[in-house]
């Protein structure tokens, strides 16, 4: 099998990962080949809209699990191939010099066993940093069940890592991997976050010590495979930053590859909206100082799908509005609708050289479309309604458009 | 009075200090393109480096590192009146200092910062939509930025690629930055003819190719939230929309 068969073999069996940033870490290029942004960069979007950043790759998609979601599980019956470590480094190499990529994502199905598994994604990291002195960024997935100390060593290499846990409760874990535990996923979890805390904390006293996994670790959820309500997502989301402290937690919205009795049919259609409002639920998680029971609680324990968390919220918490632009704190500037992290901090900078007029909303990023409900501007309120949840619900749906209609 | 620059930062800075400490500048215009006017009389400023210097440091110190870097991607851009957006963002900045960075919707500030933020979004995207292709004894990427941003992409690749030698052409310019793994210069360029791309290159360009087409999702097909991050403008430069060979 040639190069050209196995690549194509091997992304179609990694394209469902979704992670592919490449950020959090800032590297300068040490005498050989690359560099790394904390802000991250996409190189091309693919047909489906996601972006290429890093070289998505399985390492094999030969595999012993049989988890009933994947498209690697090894009742499927489909073309299999294998990398050996050196064709991955030089694919890497070569696309990286010619800029088309921001580095690697090595992930790979458990052929043999995990430790023979993560040993070999070891042995790529090892001659892409120790032979080639490539220093650009280095994503691996964890093989669950894997020694620690092959674990260890490749954290050593990576620049972040990740272990995906793919259901947020055991019992959605055990219908569809039954093989997998939450428990066996979350040791090696805590492990790497040990890790990197103590070396941080080694850094802070001596400068030459080398960090673990700098650019911190990520996980991944399947949604909508098993029936768990997005109050069970979010909470589970809100536990992993809490306790691993996760730099990302991934949503994919569950791609029927496979037909199973605990899975959805194949007809159906990937919950994209709902992966869509997870992730803007997610933002407001990480940037917006919001908990997860303020965006769903045991009442409402599903994302409202026409209308955005942040908006949801607002309805349901009306009495807190409308806030005055000019004396609202920054944190209660982002609970607005429409008020960004960057407006917020603008609005911030400039009233304490002047007033803010609500001409001058707009230019700060303000999307007064939705934000005028829920403000008010030098004392006045410009909603044009009264601030009423059914009011305000119905002036924010979007009305349908009018249709031309034809002349004969 | 207007004042007419020869289209360097150097020049342009000139005319900032002589509006300072002669006549008040009206307006600053490029010489190459200028309209005479019966209404204001014009000069020609010709450019003194030890003149700008003093601005440029007075622009660091009395505004602020931040303001400096704004004017500097203000004057890459493509922006018409970009010498007038730069003189007004400087009068107001030595009136207030560094406060005006905070005074984001003030008439003269928010163009400046629009710009501003085009031209250094434009560069971050050219990190990763720049593409080079091996042509035997040097790497060779061409793109065709709306910006001047070619001096903003330098830095990063000849960090990056630093045991390579590289050539970045801009063809809407026609200048490139040439890099010999030592150091980085700017200069004017035109495409020679023989360039051909070594038989490797078209491999890996192929390789690359598949790559693309196989990390799609068919069901999640979305074409148009694909053009809004790669708009059709950039896409003469990028191997994996050009060459439809594979698409399958």
């Amino acid at each position: 099998m040639n190069t050209m068969e196995k690549l194509a073999i091997l992304t179609d069996a990694a394209k469902y990962d979704v992670s592919c940033s490449s950020s959090g870490v800032n590297k300068k290029n040490k005498g050989g080949l690359g560099n790394a942004k904390s802000y991250g960069i996409c190189h091309t979007w693919s047909a489906d809209g996601r972006c290429v950043s890093l070289l998505k790759i399985l390492l094999t998609n030969y595999c012993i699990y049989n988890c009933s979601y994947c498209v690697n599980r090894n009742h499927n019956d489909i073309p299999r191939a294998s990398f050996t470590a050196r064709e991955i480094a030089d694919l890497t190499i070569q696309f990286y010099r010619r800029n088309y990529i921001e580095g690697l994502f090595l992930s790979s199905a458990i052929e043999h066993s995990p430790n023979h598994t993560m040993e070999k994604i070891w042995e790529v990291l090892d001659i892409l940093r120790n032979e080639y002195s490539f220093h650009g960024y280095i994503h691996v997935k964890v093989i669950p069940g894997s020694d620690p100390g092959i674990i260890h060593k490749t954290g050593l290499l990576a620049d972040r890592m990740s272990v995906n846990i793919e259901q947020p409760t055991e019992q959605s874990l055990r219908l569809l991997a039954p093989q997998k535990s939450l428990q066996a996923l979350f040791t090696p979890m805590a492990e790497i976050c040990r890790q990197i805390t103590q070396t941080s904390e080694e850094k802070k006293k001596f400068r030459r010590i080398k960090r673990y996994v700098p650019a911190g670790q990520s996980t991944q959820m399947i949604v909508g495979a098993s029936d768990d309500t997005d109050l069970t997502i979010l909470k589970a989301t809100e536990t992993l930053y809490d306790r691993f402290n996760l730099k990302r937690v991934y949503f994919s919205a569950y791609i029927p590859v496979n037909e199973g009795p605990n899975l959805p049919a194949l007809a159906t259609i990937p919950p994209l909206l709902r992966e869509h409002r997870l992730y803007q639920a997610d933002w407001l998680l990480r940037f917006y100082q919001f908990k997860a029971e303020e965006i769903v609680n045991p009442q409402f324990p599903r994302l409202d799908t026409d209308f955005d968390p942040k908006i949801s919220w607002a309805l349901r918490n009306i009495h807190l509005f409308p806030l005055e632009i000019n004396r609202a704190s920054y944190e209660e500037l982002l609970r607005i609708p429409g008020i960004g992290v960057t407006s917020a901090l603008r609005i911030v900078r400039q009233r304490r050289l002047s007033p803010i007029s609500y001409d001058n909303l707009h230019k700060f990023g303000v999307v007064l479309k939705r934000a005028r409900f829920f403000l008010t501007c030098q004392g006045r309120y410009y909603g044009g309604i009264p601030i009423e949840t059914s009011l305000i619900r119905q002036a924010l749906t979007p009305q349908p458009q009018p249709l031309q209609l034809t002349l004969f | 009075m207007d004042y007419l620059y020869d289209n360097t930062f150097d020049g342009l800075l000139t005319c900032i200090y002589y509006s300072y400490y002669e006549d008040t500048a009206k307006g600053i215009y490029p010489q190459d393109n200028y309209q005479c006017s019966l209404v204001n009389p014009s000069r020609i400023i010709i450019t003194d480096p030890i003149l700008s210097s003093r601005v440029y440091a007075a622009i660091a110190q009395k505004i602020s590192s931040t303001a400096l870097k704004q004017v500097y991607y203000v004057f890459l851009s493509n922006h018409p009146c970009k010498e007038n957006l730069i003189l007004k963002y400087l009068q107001l900045g030595f009136k207030f200092g560094r406060k005006i960075e905070s005074f984001h919707t003030h008439p003269d500030v928010l163009p400046v910062h629009q710009t501003a933020r085009k031209v250094s979004f434009e560069a971050h995207r050219f990190f990763g939509l720049l593409r080079f292709a091996e042509t035997g004894d040097f790497l060779y990427a061409s793109l065709t930025p709306d910006h001047n941003i070619l001096i903003l992409l330098a830095d990063h690749f000849a960090d990056r690629l630093a045991m390579e030698n590289f050539i970045i052409h801009d063809q809407k310019r026609a200048t490139a930055v040439i890099y010999n793994k030592k150091e980085w210069y700017l200069t004017d360029f035109t495409k020679p003819d023989m360039l051909s791309i070594t038989e490797a290159e078209s491999f890996y360009q192929h390789l690359w190719l598949k790559y693309f087409t196989h990390i799609a999702i068919e069901s999640r097909k979305n074409k148009r939230l694909q053009n809004q991050f790669v708009p059709q403008r950039y896409r003469n430069n990028l191997v994996e929309f050009t060459n439809s060979l594979l698409s399958d």
